[in-house]
């Protein structure tokens, strides 16, 4: 640590190495932390958990018994035991007897990406509603066809504030704020959807996963799927070659001179992925196509409605795109976590070492800022697995139940879990410095060290 | 100490060991010789420390409640003494509290299931202690405790809030009688002009009327000569006693009809001044003393007053006792007859003439009445002399009643011989009044009490009883002298013989068999012998075979057991440094195995069989029903 700020002073270090070296070092080391605690209000099972994206401050939580709160996670309410820990009570709490509250489980609860003014929620009693923060209060109520399972906004988006909704409808509805009215219904699906992601590269692009194993992406701009990701349909390693990627009609991503650059310096396999893959991936956009003019009479954006291919044996419950909008990380009750290049639409073999994952619910997945480590609840504990290679690097055991969620602080390298058992825990980095207990309150508490007797 | 000195070369054999021995027990408590090395080990080498807790955790995971229990004890030890194995322990504390608690149902408790609540019951109260002492530095442990207490809702022992509670509600009681004194303080301190003028009043009358009493009384002729010479005819005390106390009333004023006016008014004011004022300022006394204040002049003043008044009122009372034994109510007389008895009067009197007066105090005190009238104190010793002057008339019936009459040793139980009463707890003479609290003086034992207290005990003396010599006759001539109670080591069971040593039964026995020998024919002994001889043949070939085959079993056993020896040596020199360890192992493992079993009843066994028969005879029951029902109605469509 002190030899990086020592390489940075003298100008050997570049400031964005030095910022993701740091902050590996710091995400290398996360533990349950002793110092910060949140007072969970829940009285059921954590379902949801977000940072709100502004300002990376408050936590919304949303939770089996149909209550949400706001926790402040750069504040504190209280202090305990000489200011050792640090307590951080909600700042809104709203159960059940708030008069427009949810009547069942809240499913999910999410910030609007623009600024903390508004969340989202969704839950079992098939609306998903809209609050104010400040007021606390519902300023709009949508009605959905069936449970609500996930919700997810844009937050890339400039030119509209839709909420894709995953119900166990097999539509993919996407509510209009400005209108108060859905704008699309999406389908494509043969059954219930339990997760639903915005792309992090194109404001248009949708991503789907449902409980009929598959994986759907939409281009809301346009009717119909224009994607169908398929388990059999793979490549090694992490990207197909550069030639055949420009020649694709597919959305064109922002970004790309650093992200290459990197992925050349990380996959030495780059050589064993060309071919077959991608040349693959080529055909079968043409056979599709081909289909298509076979049967003429359905309308192209229908077509893919034919296509049957499964990401996962089971429901797809969780998906999560990278920061970098390149790669999606989707898992399955089949208790597998697969890697897809999001681009070519393959699944990129990567094998991670889980388990098993918790089968009847969907569960909320968090990769960190540079991609490089994703967190996945597998039963009762977190575990922090490698992108790239699959290689399980940490593990989280602190929670007595399964865990539902979890999310990513990026500010200060910090997890949150939420489970079944009504904790939302803290994993952070240890502390640097650690804090001087007062010397009034030293005589009060207990020291911790070595007692021997004899 | 020869693990610190293998300490650097096998650094996992020493704890190791000790774990596996310490745990491989079947006693409720770890050893304590055997915890300490193991303390002295772990506290000198992190590395001694990492394997414990490692090789700890694995024990949790066996299959047997003893072992968790033993080795749970061994992780609290060592946890509230090791900041690195908190840590170490910490890490992995739900899947400890998983194998300690049984809190999921897919890994409940193993096998003895007495030993696994007791598990339980120790995990769930290590848990709070460790939370209570070192929960601030362990999140873990703040959550594995409110996950228990909270979700699973385990009733956790609560140690601490109890011990807590408990002293608060003492100070509360405190403080609230620290109220009441003080609010009693403040009123006392009010009313104290006015009670002092009532106390000045009250006997300012009383020596009023005793100056008027003293004043008749020397008109009163004296009668003292007369008596004097008569004393040498009383020979025996008891009748001197009576005289005196005569002689002690006739120096007392009599009451008559001049002075009763003046009796009665002083036994009014007597009868006010004990029950009221000696009362009222008692307690003023002991709430005085009992006050706490800031300031204690005042207080201290107070006190002294009144204690000098109950003082001057204490010197009135027993002049009034003195003066007037007159204070005989209608009412008093009759508590006296109640509780007044025969047998404690005669006893005093007979013996001395202290005892006598104190019991005379005794009913003072009891009665709130001071007085003892001799008219009614002669009338007593009548009543109880009258029996011993009745016994002396049906001697012959009495001595008849001697004669039937167990003789007992004497003790301290027959002090309350067939009494049945009550006994005064607080009235034994030593003053208790304000040393430790309010005293009961009504405090009763009864009297079952008292006789359960005062059992006959007899110390138990064994019969003695002649053991007889065996008797049996020896080589080298005379008898077996040796005296055993039933079998003699050297000539077996010990029966009666006669001169020379024959045992008197066995010739009977022998004589029994012949008859039956005589009703055979030779015929048939003659086949007996063939078959005899046949089968004999027979038994011999076929345990030649099965010496045959058990020869090869045993060689095969041996050669079975010497390499288990073999294998068990060589894993024991890789593993423990003490060889005491390997001799344990064995014989420990089969008890806690046996621990696991579990004992067959003969409950068990009578269910077992009931059951079984009972299944069968429903089963043969139903198929009899049913061919029956089917012969009754064949096919009817």
């Amino acid at each position: 640590m002190w030899k990086e700020i020592g390489d940075r002073e003298s100008g050997k270090l570049r400031p964005n190495s030095f910022i993701t070296r740091i902050r590996s070092n710091r995400l290398s080391s996360l533990l349950l932390s002793n110092h910060k605690e949140i007072v969970s209000s829940h009285r059921g099972a954590i379902n949801s958990l977000q940072v709100d994206l502004t300002e990376g401050r408050y936590l919304l939580s949303g939770a089996s018994d149909a209550s949400l709160a706001v926790y402040d996670i750069q504040r504190a309410t209280d202090y305990e035991g000489g200011a050792l820990i640090a307590k951080h009570k909600p700042i809104l709490a709203v159960d059940k007897q708030h008069p427009n509250g949810h009547k069942y489980a809240i499913s999910t609860a999410i910030w609007y990406p623009i600024d903390t003014g508004l969340f989202v929620t969704g839950s079992y009693d098939h609306h998903v509603n809209v609050w104010d923060t400040n007021t606390t209060q519902v300023v709009m109520d949508f009605k959905m066809p069936g449970k609500v399972y996930r919700t997810a906004m844009s937050s890339l988006a400039t030119s509209h504030m839709l909420i894709a909704t995953a119900t166990e409808d097999v539509q993919v509805r996407l509510c209009d704020m400005a209108s108060g009215a859905f704008s699309h219904t999406l389908s494509g699906h043969r059954d219930g959807i339990m997760a639903v992601e915005w792309s992090t590269s194109s404001e248009w692009v949708l991503m789907t996963g449902g409980c009929d194993g598959a994986i759907r992406f939409w281009d809301i701009r346009r009717a119909g799927c224009f994607s169908v990701l398929d388990q059999s349909h793979s490549q090694l390693g992490r990207r197909p070659p550069l030639l055949e990627r420009s020649t694709t009609k597919v959305t064109s991503k922002s970004s790309s001179s650093g992200q290459t650059s990197s992925a050349k310096a990380r996959a030495p396999q780059r050589k064993v992925a060309s071919g077959s893959g991608s040349k693959h991936s080529g055909s079968s956009r043409t056979l599709r196509h081909a289909k298509g003019s076979a049967k003429q009479r359905l309308h192209p954006g229908l077509l893919s409605s034919q296509d049957r291919a499964t990401a996962h044996y089971g429901a797809v419950l969780g998906l999560k795109a990278t920061e970098d909008g390149m790669y999606l990380l989707s898992a399955g009750s089949d208790s597998r976590l697969r890697l897809w290049d999001i681009q070519s639409g393959c699944n990129t073999l990567v094998h991670f070492e889980i388990v098993r994952l918790q089968s009847s619910k969907a569960i909320q997945l968090a990769v960190t800022q540079d991609s490089s480590l994703v967190f996945v609840p597998c039963m009762t504990s977190v575990k922090a697995f490698d992108v790239w290679t699959g290689k399980a690097s940490m593990t989280l055991q602190g929670h007595y139940e399964h865990v539902n969620c979890c999310w990513y602080g990026t500010h200060d390298q910090e997890v949150y879990t939420g489970g079944n058992d009504r904790q939302i825990l803290v994993w952070s980095p240890p502390k640097l410095i650690s804090q001087d207990v007062d010397e009034g309150d030293r005589r009060t508490v207990a020291v911790d060290q070595d007692n021997w007797s004899d | 100490m020869e693990w610190e000195v293998d300490d650097d070369r096998r650094p996992v054999v020493v704890v190791v060991g000790l774990i596996e021995k310490a745990t491989n027990s079947t006693k409720p408590d770890l050893d304590p010789k055997i915890l300490k090395s193991i303390k002295s080990v772990v506290r000198h080498s992190d590395s001694e420390l990492r394997h414990a807790a490692e090789y700890l955790i694995s024990l949790m995971k066996r299959d047997h409640s003893q072992v968790r229990y033993l080795t749970l004890a061994i992780i609290h030890e060592l946890f509230m003494r090791s900041k690195l194995f908190r840590a170490l322990i910490v890490e992995n504390l739900d899947q400890l509290l998983t194998l300690s608690v049984g809190f999921r149902r897919n890994q409940p408790l193993p096998a003895p299931p007495a030993i696994a609540s007791k598990l339980r019951s120790k995990a769930i109260e290590f848990l709070e202690r460790w939370n209570s002492t070192f929960g601030i530095h362990y999140r873990q442990l703040r959550l594995g405790h409110d996950y228990l207490k909270n979700t699973l809702r385990f009733q956790f022992p609560n140690l601490q809030a109890n011990a807590a509670r408990v002293q608060q509600e003492r100070r509360e009681r405190e403080l609230r009688t620290k109220e009441i004194l003080l609010k009693k303080y403040e009123l006392l301190k009010s009313n104290f002009p006015s009670i002092k003028d009532e106390v000045n009043s009250i006997v300012d009358e009383i020596s009023e009327c005793l100056d008027i009493l003293i004043t008749s009384k020397e008109d009163n002729v004296p009668l003292d000569p007369i008596d004097e010479d008569d004393v040498h005819e009383f020979r025996s005390i008891e009748l001197r006693q009576i005289r005196d106390n005569s002689l002690k009333e006739a120096d007392k004023v009599q009451e008559n009809s001049e002075n009763k006016v003046v009796f009665d008014a002083l036994r009014e004011l007597y009868k006010v001044l004990v029950t009221k004022h000696i009362v009222a300022v008692q307690e003023s006394v002991s709430v005085l003393v009992r006050v706490e204040l800031s300031d204690n002049r005042l207080r201290d003043s107070m006190l002294k007053e009144f204690i000098d008044v109950r003082n001057h009122l204490k010197s009135i009372k027993k002049k009034c006792e003195e003066a007037g034994c007159v204070l005989t109510t209608p009412a008093d007389e009759t508590e006296e007859d109640i509780w007044e008895e025969g047998a404690s009067e005669t006893f005093d009197i007979s013996t001395s003439t202290t005892p006598s007066k104190q019991t005379e105090d005794h009913a003072n005190k009891r009665n709130d009445s001071p007085e003892c009238s001799d008219r009614k104190r002669t009338n007593v010793i009548v009543k109880v002399e009258d029996p011993e002057v009745s016994g002396t008339k049906l001697n012959p019936l009495k001595s008849k009643l001697m004669v039937e009459a167990p003789v007992m040793k004497w003790g301290s139980f027959l002090d309350n011989w067939g009494s049945n009463r009550d006994f005064m707890a607080n009235q034994r003479g030593l003053e208790l009044e304000g040393h430790w609290g309010r005293v009961d003086h009504d405090a009763t034992i009864p009297a079952n009490k008292i006789a359960e207290l005062n059992v006959q005990a007899i110390v138990y003396e064994e019969e003695h009883k002649e053991i007889q010599q065996c008797g049996a006759p020896l080589k080298k001539g005379g008898f077996c002298q040796r005296k055993d109670l039933k079998v003699c080591p050297f000539h077996g069971p010990i029966v009666a013989r006669d001169d020379e040593g024959t045992p008197l039964n066995d010739t009977i026995s022998t004589d029994d068999e012949k008859p039956d020998l005589k009703l055979f024919s030779t015929e048939e002994l003659l086949k007996q012998a063939v078959n005899n001889v046949r089968e004999t043949d027979k038994e011999v070939v076929k345990k030649r075979e099965h010496d045959k085959k058990e020869l090869k079993r045993a060689k095969l056993v041996k050669v079975r057991g010497h390499n288990e020896a073999v294998l068990r040596d060589a894993a024991l020199a890789s593993t423990s440094g003490s060889s005491s360890i390997g001799e344990l192992e064995g014989r420990e493992k089969d008890s806690l195995a046996k621990m696991l079993k579990k004992k067959m009843t003969a409950k068990d066994r009578l269910a077992q069989r009931l059951l079984s028969r009972k299944a069968n005879a429903k089963q043969l029951n139903l198929g009899e029903d049913h061919s029956k029902y089917r012969e009754a109605f064949p096919n009817q469509w």
